[in-house]
This record gives structure tokens, sequence and C-alpha cells, in this order.
């Protein structure tokens, strides 16, 4: 009877045993990966010489190695690339055609509506449901705002962010750290020159003015500063945004989608001749400046501070400069209550996924995101000069000294300090017809920046009625509007 | 190998081509058994022999592979565009074509950058065909009077060189030489002038810098044409004339200009074609810029299509593009009808 018993006692305790196994083992060890054996070469579509949108690919070895192991299939991936002008057209003419050439694709910010509208890519905010791996905690809600989210405010998400990216000043310091320099510019302008971060944290724009003309001394080959003034894509609007936005100024209302009486006001006309009276102090043939040419007058020591992107920290900090370069906010606006106000833009690029992929592909994709974001992932392309967006990578320990730069862009990387503009399908008309007015001034080619908004303006709500976007339709003055 | 039935069905077919084309049964034929594969090969190939020797059907044999080509990458595109001009349609706003008569057509009219790009085009061609001819002309009368000189042909191959360039690759480097702080140009200017030019961001500057590297760059066309017209001038005039002792200028104006006006026409239509046409030269140099001071029609049109996608505005206007190179075609075909004019005279 005792031996019926313990035998029973033992079968009971080893069928508890077994259920308790079968719960406790994870799911995905418990089922094979559906590509578990098989091969999958994927496509990343990317910004051509923009290393960020490079460290996806040239990580991708990695991926290769944790998909072999993790899964057991594996995965090669080939980068095709365009430049940030020729992107879009190189995907959207791929997608038009339900093509599955690039799996994933690194989208500027702006493309998103142009490319969730036709349904070429994926929705996140479906996504992350399925896979509460990429439900992520990001730095602050501009990542969410800038990178993911479209329409504007609707919550709608269809890209994750591949790198942030915000404007920083780098700043030469063998000429703010001279004693001469420090003793000359005190008694030129009666201040000092600021030296740490939280100097130029301090730092308005009238005073950084003074900084700039207090450097600029061509028969030396040497100038204050340099923007970006090129027509080509969006950099004279990247780099005019930051007067008007942090003057107070606007550029379109969401909601109703109305440009006209909000671009073309008496605040961004002042911005605008703010924004050129900076060329003052800056080397000949800035109006063609963009980010290239930016990297080499600052890399050539031709400048004394630059206003660039913390993107491309690792073109700007050479070998020949790294010890005598900082990186910090770029300056404020003193506003009417005193305050100091920096809104600058914002850069960086999402990761879409394109929605014609194959169901391996797909599987391959969402692997791929997910791997990308896990801490040690980010860690590692934070290392290899990336700015990542997650939280907890960027609050972790160490992170500031990780780069030069990386103090200033978390810094910026605040909704009230970065700012992007329309995610519209009409995107790229709206941003043709406002580089052409804003450098239509910039250049002198027009003298009155009120005329160049007042065309802008126009342009814009034209192009957003004549598609239907907004019920808004220009007045009949702007009939007469040219740029003369 | 062939199986029964298919030989059976093949030899059938080529009967019945045979029958359709008249063809007379050859020698050959009547020697080989219809049934044996050697037979069917011989037919084969009398038949494609019949083919090439029918003079009807083998010019339309030759130029297939190009009409249909023609067919393929001009005309359906081209009548695609045509029907697209019609429309309202973005590629990147995922509404259907909605059809709107001619508004695009209404609209180009209407529009100040239009006319703006149009004005700059014209006086970009004016200029650059213009200086390219005179010039062009003079250096290839000074190759052509010498043709014993020493490094003649060096002198030429360098001189055309630049033609053979990409404009994209032209565009880059001279982007380079124009560089207000490094630049060449600039050494050059600091050098005798003692001042540096922002040529490509200056808006006065930019539109002659912008022709000055089209003139480099296509003048040795002009060149090239001028020797070709050149040398189509009789030897027994030119004989004639120097016999006569007529000056060099006169020489060219009185024997060589009659015979040579025609090619050179050509080649001065052909750059207008081309100028009309110029973008990526531009569009690598100034991206149009600064302002839109060199925004001409190609960079409007490039612009509105494969910046801003609007598709059926993109159409109008390439269609009206289109309309403006065929009446060039058509001056370029009526000069040219001149010539057979006079000859018939």
């Amino acid at each position: 009877m005792f031996k019926r018993k313990v035998a029973f006692f033992m079968v009971i305790l080893v069928l508890v045993v077994a259920l308790t196994a079968a719960f406790c083992i994870p799911r995905s060890q418990a089922a094979e990966h559906p590509l578990k054996g098989k091969k999958i070469d994927m496509a990343i579509l990317g910004i051509g010489g923009w290393l960020p949108s490079r460290l996806g690919v040239d990580m991708s070895p990695l991926f290769a190695k944790y998909a072999k192991e993790k899964f057991g299939y594996e995965a090669s991936f080939t980068f095709a690339e365009a430049p940030f002008s020729a992107l879009f057209q190189k995907a959207a003419s791929t997608l038009a055609t339900r093509s599955q050439e690039y799996n994933i694709i690194i989208s500027d910010s702006q493309w998103l509506g142009a490319l969730a509208e036709p349904g070429w890519i994926i929705k996140v905010s479906d996504l992350i449901k399925k896979h509460p791996e990429l439900d992520i905690e990001w730095y602050d809600p501009v990542v969410v705002n800038t990178y993911m989210e479209y329409p504007e405010g609707s919550g709608e998400l269809w890209g994750l962010p591949e790198e942030g990216d915000t404007i920083a000043l780098f700043v030469r310091t063998d000429l703010f750290h001279d004693p001469a320099e420090k003793k000359a510019f005190k008694e030129k302008y009666g201040m000092d020159l600021p030296q740490t971060f939280e100097d130029f944290e301090n730092l308005t724009m009238p005073d950084f003015e003074k900084i700039a003309e207090f450097f600029t001394r061509p028969e030396k080959e040497l100038w204050g500063t340099a923007m970006q003034y090129s027509k080509e894509y969006d950099f004279m609007t990247m780099y005019l945004y930051p007067f008007m936005f942090s003057m107070g100024g606007d550029i379109w209302d969401p909601k109703e989608r109305r440009v006209y009486g909000i671009l073309n006001s008496d605040i961004n006309a002042k911005a605008m001749e703010w924004n050129r009276r900076m060329l003052k102090y800056q080397p000949p043939g800035a109006v063609n400046y963009g980010i290239a040419e930016e990297i080499d007058a600052f890399t050539q020591d031709k400048v004394a501070t630059a206003f660039q992107w913390a993107a491309v920290g690792l073109a700007m900090i050479t070998d020949q400069n790294r010890d005598r370069v900082m990186v910090v906010p770029p300056p404020g606006f003193k506003q009417k209550d005193g305050s100091l106000k920096r809104l600058y833009s914002i850069g960086g690029q999402p990761w879409v996924i394109n929605a014609y992929n194959d169901e391996a592909h797909m599987t391959v994709a969402i692997d791929f995101l997910k791997w990308w974001y896990l801490p040690e992932t980010q860690l590692e392309f934070a290392k290899r000069g990336g700015n990542p967006c997650v939280k907890a990578v960027l609050e972790g320990p160490g992170f500031e000294d990780i780069q030069p730069w990386f103090r200033a862009f978390k810094y910026m990387l605040k909704t009230t300090r970065s700012r992007d503009f329309w995610h519209e399908p009409k995107y790229s008309e709206m941003l043709a017809a406002q580089q052409e007015g804003f450098t239509a001034y910039a250049t002198g080619s027009v003298d009155d920046p009120k005329l160049c908004l007042e065309y802008a303006a126009c342009e814009q709500q034209k192009i957003l009625y004549e598609a239907g976007r907004s019920k808004i339709k220009p007045p009949d003055s702007c009939a007469d509007v040219r740029l003369r | 190998m062939l199986s029964v039935s298919a030989a059976y069905r093949l030899i059938s077919f080529v009967k019945a081509l045979r029958m359709r084309l008249n063809l007379a049964e050859s020698e050959t034929d009547k020697r080989v058994s219809l049934e044996s594969p050697k037979g069917i090969l011989a037919r084969i190939q009398a038949l494609r022999m019949a083919w090439i020797d029918n003079s009807r059907y083998f010019p339309l044999m030759l130029l297939m592979p190009v009409l249909i080509f023609f067919l393929l990458w001009n005309i359906i595109p081209l009548l695609w565009m045509v029907g697209m001009s019609f429309y309202n349609f973005s590629l990147i706003t995922g509404q259907p074509p909605r059809f709107i008569g001619f508004r695009n057509f209404i609209d180009i009219y209407n529009s100040f950058a239009v006319w703006g790009s149009l004005g700059k085009t014209f006086v970009f061609v004016f200029f650059s065909v213009g200086i390219e001819t005179v010039l062009g002309i003079l250096l290839g009368i000074l190759f052509w009077g010498s043709t014993t000189l020493p490094g003649r042909r060096v002198a030429l191959t360098l001189l055309f060189s630049p033609m053979v360039l990409t404009p994209a690759a032209t565009g880059t480097f001279y982007r380079l030489i124009y560089e207000p702080t490094f630049g060449a140009a600039n050494y050059l200017t600091t050098l005798f002038f003692g001042t540096k030019i922002d040529f490509l961001g200056d808006k006065l500057w930019a539109l002659p810098a912008v022709l000055l590297v089209d003139i480099w760059m296509w003048t040795p066309f002009m060149i090239l044409i001028t020797l070709a017209a050149l040398g189509s001038v009789p030897k027994a005039e030119l004989e004639a004339a120097e016999v006569d002792r007529l000056p060099w200028p006169k020489r060219f104006w009185y024997v060589g200009l009659p015979h040579a006006k025609f090619i050179l026409m050509l080649g001065v239509l052909l750059r207008t074609i081309d100028s009309f046409k110029v973008m990526d030269l531009i569009y690598q140099l100034t991206r149009g810029g600064p302002g839109n001071t060199t925004e001409v029609i190609g960079i409007t049109l490039f612009r509105k299509a494969f910046e801003g996608f609007t598709m059926g505005w993109s159409s109008a206007l390439a269609v009206i593009t289109l309309l403006m190179a065929i009446a060039f075609t058509s001056i370029f075909l009526y000069i040219l009808s001149l010539r057979k004019r006079g000859s018939e005279v």
C-alpha cells in the first residue's frame, strides 16, 4: 500500500515538473524560426556619403552573426545609395512598381507622408502591436514626432528612428582658448569669449554675431562661422528655420494645412534678414554651401565656428583637429520676457519597411530592427559615430563621453530645442518652392524678404490646395506674385 | 530530335507559308524527301532565302528591330506623356490621376517661373551657340589652313577632349575651379585684378560663368563641324583662288562658305537643340541658383518631375518643350532643303 502511494506520488511529481518545464521554456526556443537553415539576401537603400546611413549596413555582419546563432538562418546585406536630393526618387521608382528591390529604406523624416499615402511602407503602429519588442522608450517625444509619426499629431507611426540628428556648433578651441584672442575680444567687445559648454548654453545670437565678426579676417583666410545656404534639397531651409522658429515665427498650421498668412509674416521676414546678415562673417561662396562644403571649410581651418549636423561629427573632427575642437549648443535667441530660446531644425532619418516584401524578407527586416534597438547594438552604433535615440542608451552612464558631440546632440534632442517640418506627401514640391524663394533672398537676387516669403507661401498654399490636401485656396493676389 | 508529328506540323507550316508567298520549289527540294530532317532544314533555309530575296519584305525585316525599339521606347512613352499632360497626377499622394483638360497648360502659360526659365534658356542658347559658332569657325579655319603644322594632330586631339567628357564631370571640376577661396579661377583674378569673385554665388556672374563652361565644352564640336564643312570645298576652286591670289578672308567668304554653309548650319542647329535642353551641366554647377539666376527650362522640368513628382504638370511642360524642339528641327529641315533647291536651280 505504501509503495503504491509512493509510486502515485512520484508520477504526479514527474507530471508537475514536466508541465512546469513546458511552460517555462521560452516560445522562441520551443518553436523553430521559420527561416531556419535558409539564406536571405537583403537590400537596404540609404543616403550616399552619409555615415549614419552607411553604419546600418556596416554593422549588418553583426546581425548576420546574431541571426545565425539565435535563429539559425543566414542573412546578407547589400547597400544601395543615393544623395539626399535623389533618395526619394530612387525609392519611389521601385516602390511604385511594387518591387521589393529595397527591403528596408533609410528615408528622410519628411518623406514619411509620401511613402505612407500610396501604401508603399508598412504601418509601424500595427507592427508594434505584433512585435512589442519594437515598442521602445525614446529619449524625447521629438523622436516620435520626427521620425515616426504621420500625419502630424495623429499618433499613427510609419517609421522607426535609424539615427537622430540635431544642429550643433563646432568650435575651434585653439582660437577660443588662446589668451591673446581672449584678451583682444574682451578689449573690443567688453565681454568674455565663451569657454565652456555652459558658456555656450547661455550665449545669445547677437553675442555670437560679435564673436563671428571678431574672427572674420579675410586677409588671413579666416572667417567667423559657416552655415548652409545651398539651393540643393533642404540645405537653406534647415538653416533659416532656426532663425524663424527661435524668433517666434512659424511655417504653417498642420491641422488646416494653412501656409499663407503664417509663413509670410513680418517675424519671418526679420529672420531672413538676420540669416542673410550672417553671410558677412562667412567665407566667399558660402551662398552655395551645403553639408560637404561646410565640412571642408571647417576642417581646412577657414572658419572659427560652424553650425553643422551632429551626424557628420566624425567628418568634422579629424585626426588633425581632434584636440582643438569642442561641440556645443548653437546660440539662443533672447525673448521678450528675457528668456533664451533656441529652436533649431532637426535632422536624422527613420527606417521604413517596404510593404511589398515577401514573408521571408519581411521576417528578416523585423528581426533586423529588433536587433538594431538592442542596447548593445545601439551602443556599438554610438561608438562607430552614429546618434542613437533610445532613452536607456542616451541616459546610460558615460554616453556623453563616447563621442565629442554627444553632449550637444543630447542637449538639443528635445522638443523645446529641435523641430521638424511637414511630413506631407507634397513635401518635395513645397520644399522646392521655398528653397527658390529663400535662396533668391540670401543670394541677393531679390532684396525684399517679404516678397520671397509671399512667393513661397503662395506656391505652397497652391500646391496643397490643388492636391486636395487643404481646403484653403491661395488668395487672388498670389497671381501677381513673382520673384523679380 | 523532332518527333514525327512535330515534323509534319513544321512541314505543313512551311508549305502553307510557301503557298502564300508563291515560292517556286527549288531543285534541292525536289531531290530531298519532305519527311527527312535534311529536307525540312533545306526548306526552312529556302524559305529564309526567299524572305531575304523578296524586295518587299527585306527592308521591313531590317527595319523591324529599330521600329520595335522605337515603338516601345519612344512612341508609347510619348503618347503616354501626352495623355498624362491632361491629368492632375502626383506619384506620391496615392490619389488616382484626375482628368483636368488643358488646366496644366493654362497653369504653365500663367506661370512667371516658367516664362522666366524660358527667357534664361533663350539667353543661354543665344550666347552659347553664338560664341561657340564664331570661335569654332575661327579655330576651324586656323586648323584647316595649317595642314603641315607640326603637332597638328595632337593639338586637335587635345582640343576635342572637352567634348568627350560627361557634363556631370565637367560641372564638378569647374565648380572646384570656380571655388572662391581655393579655386584656380580666383587665383588668376587675384593675380591680375587683385580681387576674388564668387563666380557661381554671385547673381551677376553665375550665368556668364556657366556659359563659359558650356563654351569650353562645345566649341570643339563647332571646330569639328567647320573642318568637315571646309573639307567639302572642291580643291579645284581653292586652287583657282590661290592662282588668283585671293586673300584669306575673301577666299573663305567667296569660295569656302558657299560650299560649307549647309554643314555649318547643321552644326549650329544641332547645338541649338542641345543647348535648349541643357540641364546636367548647370545642375552640377549651380543647381539653378543663386536664387533662380541660372534656372533654365531643363532644370525647372527636372525639379517638377523628379523632385516634385507632379507628373501631369511636368508632362505638359515636356510636351511644350518637345514642340519647341520640333520647331527647331523644322527650321533645320527647311534650311537643309534650301540646299536641294539651290542645287536644282
